[in-house]
């Protein structure tokens, strides 16, 4: 793991003051010393100054912090311990159990704490109030949140394979916890650790400063409790003030950067990205010689994945795409197929870069185009149905919101009644009942959903429409009323296709044309009947081979 | 059940939870309430009669002369009349009386103070989840650090710097005391002038938290399929940022407003208590000093409900703002 610039200030910063919280006191002297050099600022013998009665700030601030750190560590190990009973056990057990120990958990949670802690702090006699007291009714208030992040990712961990092969095994629950679940859930608790730690930290000061913190205790809180009642700031003794607040910021700062890491370990997207100024490097200025026919040209096309060992995924690919032909795109998982896909469109998200070659849309270059231009020129002259519908919709807006938003950027002159007459229409022709436009992606089913995608992909008529596994996650059946559907609407209203997937079977069925890519490049490229027939390239006749009911039985493919 | 009506279940539920909490604390812990409170009153020349000793066991209980059942329910039926008892600090006012003549300060103060480091936070979050990379990113730490900070230092500093050094806020109080309390625009605008300094402390304490959440939701939905399908569509880019990317990222942060709102309505009792704010958290801080264990209770009351109420509102707001939860028939 490399360490990043947060994670060791965090760690740094942390560690100094837990080291000053440590050390600190048997180096600094006594602190409860009185001299008669109250409110003297910072000089060489009193390095942070002295309080009103003379007493040393920096002796003060390092008992301080250490009381306030055995606070801190007391109440984070107790509400850890409270969070992993209620949330993990909980979780883990399941029924009843469950529900009741997340209800008590989600209760806790509504109820506010601090107000709570002040009237337990208000009921307790002053002198029998301790810091053990305090921490337990700290604890008892802030557990709540954590167990219920921890239920969370315990019930994900729990149907896992390797926890149901355990339980199956008639492994013990103890152990079944202790072993298969713990250890995964180390890196939120951890984080849940340090959050308890910096809550309590600040809870306990605000009590103190309140005068409700432990008795005979001597905490940052306190310190400013004394400080204040003192009237430091109208003295303007700064130096007596300010350090105790400081700390606290410091070391609350500190353990959140700690935690930023600990979120970055969890989830990888979060991590710095440094901001991508262009998507594509050198275009060449070429002038590709137009085929009349073509509305889609690439020519010797690079995409490259800028990482610390590029990857170049799209090797010098060249296509020619003809109005309503079907192109077919096909190759395994990773051969660059969706690369090439998005970056026809400039799609390509960082760190992948167009290093060279050209996209021509009948006559104008893609790869030129202003951002303004690239934004018009998309979904009006090429549309794109993306793999798996379930993710492409808006979960939370009605698809006729998605439909609308489509019509309402490019066709701004269009009345609100007659956006909704075309969305009805491009529905009908996907077979789906208009009355479905209010719905919401998850009431829609697979299907249903892939055919409002590609509804919306027709609504602007678009010449170029490209089709990345539009099929892969339905059903057979779904499939290939699906597929029919296509290829009607094509000849209804003559678009050209990319179609990509992995199935080439299904290509040689679909396509007109067909690239077969591989490692990025295209080793074959030819009409479907050629490549059915006579398929010059060893992986091409591999792809077919992996098919064997296919190369068994010819004629029927072909329709 | 419904959405709605499982939600409605569970806060009935979180009520009926402090409402009991607040009825067992007192007879947990160690202290005898009731005679430290006659002792009070005693000194304040209040009546010592009976009936005001078996009010206060009533709702503190030691009484001895009932079941515990009994005094539960004479103290939940006490409750339902909205009768808290007589303050001791306050006397002769009633409990009521005296919450009441609190709470619109600090619902309105803290109130407003969420709402705008609500807006704010989420807002900046989504900007700066969707310009990642950019300098923008040094708000998340700057923010966190402030959020670290604990509230009543920061609003002493703030005080100490802006109104005693500068001279731009007043010191302390809710309004100026020369005015009478009413609807005048005179007084208006002096309990704005005098509730700017709490609720930028309340502002600059809770955003950070608002921010980092959002910002971390941004940079998730804006690697989701939706947001890519939005690009490839060709809509403008602040269309994708707020119809798409932030109208998804900030349902955590909707869902999660039962955690922050906690900590913010903690921050500002403190808050209160260092501006001398005529507010709910002054005077719980009052009740505690005085062992004023009727006013105590109440307002701890009080703030539950206020909170448990505000969370009400936000899930059923939520239910609107994200369709599946409804149809979900599972309690999160």
């Amino acid at each position: 793991m490399t360490w990043s610039p947060k994670l060791a200030t965090g760690l740094g910063l942390a560690a100094a003051i837990v080291l000053f919280g440590l050390i600190g006191p048997m180096l600094t002297g006594d602190p409860a010393t009185i001299r008669d050099i109250g409110l003297t600022p910072p000089g060489a013998e009193h390095v942070l100054g002295t309080t009103l009665t003379g007493q040393d700030v920096l002796a003060q601030l390092a008992g301080a912090t250490r009381g306030s750190l055995w606070v801190g560590v007391l109440v984070g190990v107790m509400a850890t311990v409270l969070s992993g009973i209620f949330g993990i056990v909980g979780a883990y057990a399941g029924g009843v159990v469950d529900e009741v120990f997340s209800l008590f958990s989600n209760v806790m949670l509504v109820i506010p704490g601090l107000p709570l802690v002040i009237v337990v702090a208000g009921f307790v006699p002053a002198d029998r109030r301790g810091t053990w007291t305090i921490a337990l009714v700290l604890a008892i208030t802030g557990w709540a949140a954590a167990a219920r992040v921890l239920r969370a990712q315990t019930l994900s961990l729990r149907t896992r394979d390797y926890v149901a092969a355990a339980r199956v095994s008639g492994e013990k629950t103890w152990r079944v916890i202790c072993v298969e679940i713990l250890p995964n859930l180390l890196p939120i608790l951890a984080s849940q650790f340090v959050f308890a730690v910096v809550l309590a930290i600040l809870s306990e000061a605000g009590l103190s400063f309140l005068g409700l913190g432990a008795a005979n205790a001597s905490t940052l809180g306190t310190m400013l409790y004394y400080a204040q009642n003192g009237f430091a700031l109208q003295r303007e003794a700064w130096w007596w003030f300010v350090p105790p607040g400081l700390v606290i910021a410091l070391l609350g700062g500190a353990l959140a950067l700690i935690n930023f890491s600990i979120d970055e370990i969890i989830n990888p997207r979060l991590r710095d990205r440094a901001r991508r100024k262009r998507d594509v490097v050198a275009v060449e200025a070429e002038v590709v010689p137009v085929d009349p026919d073509a509305v889609l040209t690439v020519r010797n096309l690079n995409v490259v994945y800028q990482a610390e060992t590029p990857v170049h995924a799209v090797k010098d690919v060249s296509l020619t795409l003809r109005r309503g032909e079907i192109l077919g795109l096909a190759g395994e998982s990773g051969c660059g197929k969706t690369t090439l896909a998005y970056a026809i469109n400039r799609l390509h998200r960082p760190p992948a870069e167009v290093t060279s070659g050209s996209v021509t849309f009948e006559d104008f270059d893609v790869l030129a185009l202003e951002p303004d231009e690239l934004r018009e020129f998309r979904w009006v002259r090429l549309s794109m149905v993306f793999q798996g519908a379930m993710n492409s919709l808006n979960p939370v807006t009605p698809i006729r919101a998605q439909l609308h938003d489509v019509l309402r950027t490019h066709r701004p002159g269009m009345s609100t009644p007659d956006r909704e007459v075309r969305c009805a229409e491009v529905l009908r022709l996907v077979g789906v009942d208009p009355a479905r436009l209010g719905a919401y992606p998850h009431e829609l089913s697979g299907g249903m959903r892939q055919r409002v995608m590609i509804a919306m992909a027709l609504l602007l008529d678009p010449q170029v429409m490209i089709m990345d596994e539009p099929t892969t996650a339905l059903d057979v059946l779904v499939q290939r009323e699906i597929l029919n559907e296509i290829k009607r609407l094509r000849d209804e209203l003559r678009f050209a296709v990319v179609f990509i997937t992995h199935d080439l079977p299904l290509l040689l069925e679909l396509s007109d044309r067909i690239a077969v890519m591989r490692d990025g490049e295209v080793v074959e490229y030819a009409t479907a009947e050629d490549m059915y027939l006579r398929p010059r390239h060893p992986y091409t006749r591999q792809l077919l081979a992996s098919f064997p009911s296919l190369t068994g039985e010819a004629g029927a493919l072909i329709t | 059940m419904g959405y709605y009506l499982r939600k409605l279940a569970f806060y009935l539920t979180a009520l009926w939870a402090a409402v009991t909490l607040n009825f067992v604390i007192p007879r947990m812990l160690p202290g005898n309430p009731v005679d430290i409170l006659m002792a009070k009153l005693q000194q304040r020349g209040g009546s010592v009669d009976p009936a005001a000793r078996t009010a206060y066991e009533t709702l503190l209980g030691r009484g001895g002369r009932e079941s515990f059942a009994e005094e539960y329910l004479a103290y939940l039926g006490n409750l339902l009349r909205g009768d808290l008892g007589v303050s001791v600090s306050a006397f002769p006012a009633k409990v009521s009386d005296v919450i009441g003549d609190a709470l619109p300060w600090t619902v309105v103060l803290v109130g407003l103070a969420t709402l705008i480091s609500f807006l704010l936070g989420v807002g900046l979050g989504a900007v700066v989840g969707w310009k990642r990379g950019t300098w923008l990113d040094s708000l998340v730490p700057a923010t966190t650090v402030l959020s670290a900070v604990p509230y009543f230092w920061l609003a002493l500093i703030l005080v100490a710097l802006l109104s005693s050094q500068l001279g731009w806020f007043p010191l302390n109080g809710g309004y100026d005391v020369v005015l009478d309390p009413g609807w005048s625009p005179e007084f208006i605008g002096s309990a704005i002038y005098h509730g700017t300094l709490p609720a930028l402390t309340i502002v600059i304490s809770s955003i950070g938290g608002w921010l980092l959440g959002m910002r971390n939701m941004m940079v998730s939905a804006m690697s989701e399929d939706y947001v890519l399908t939005a690009r490839a569509k060709g809509l403008t880019d602040s269309r994708i940022m707020v119809r798409y990317a932030a109208r998804n990222a900030v349902l955590p942060s909707v869902a999660g407003f039962a955690i922050s709102l906690g900590f913010v309505v903690s921050g500002s009792i403190v808050t209160e208590q260092v501006f001398s704010y005529p507010g709910i958290g002054s005077k719980l801080l009052q009740a505690v000093q005085n062992n004023d264990y009727a006013l105590m209770q109440g307002i701890f009351l009080v703030i539950t409900i206020a909170v448990l109420g505000a969370n009400l509102v936000v899930d059923l707001l939520y239910g609107l703002i994200d369709a599946r939860t409804r149809d979900r028939s599972t309690v999160s």
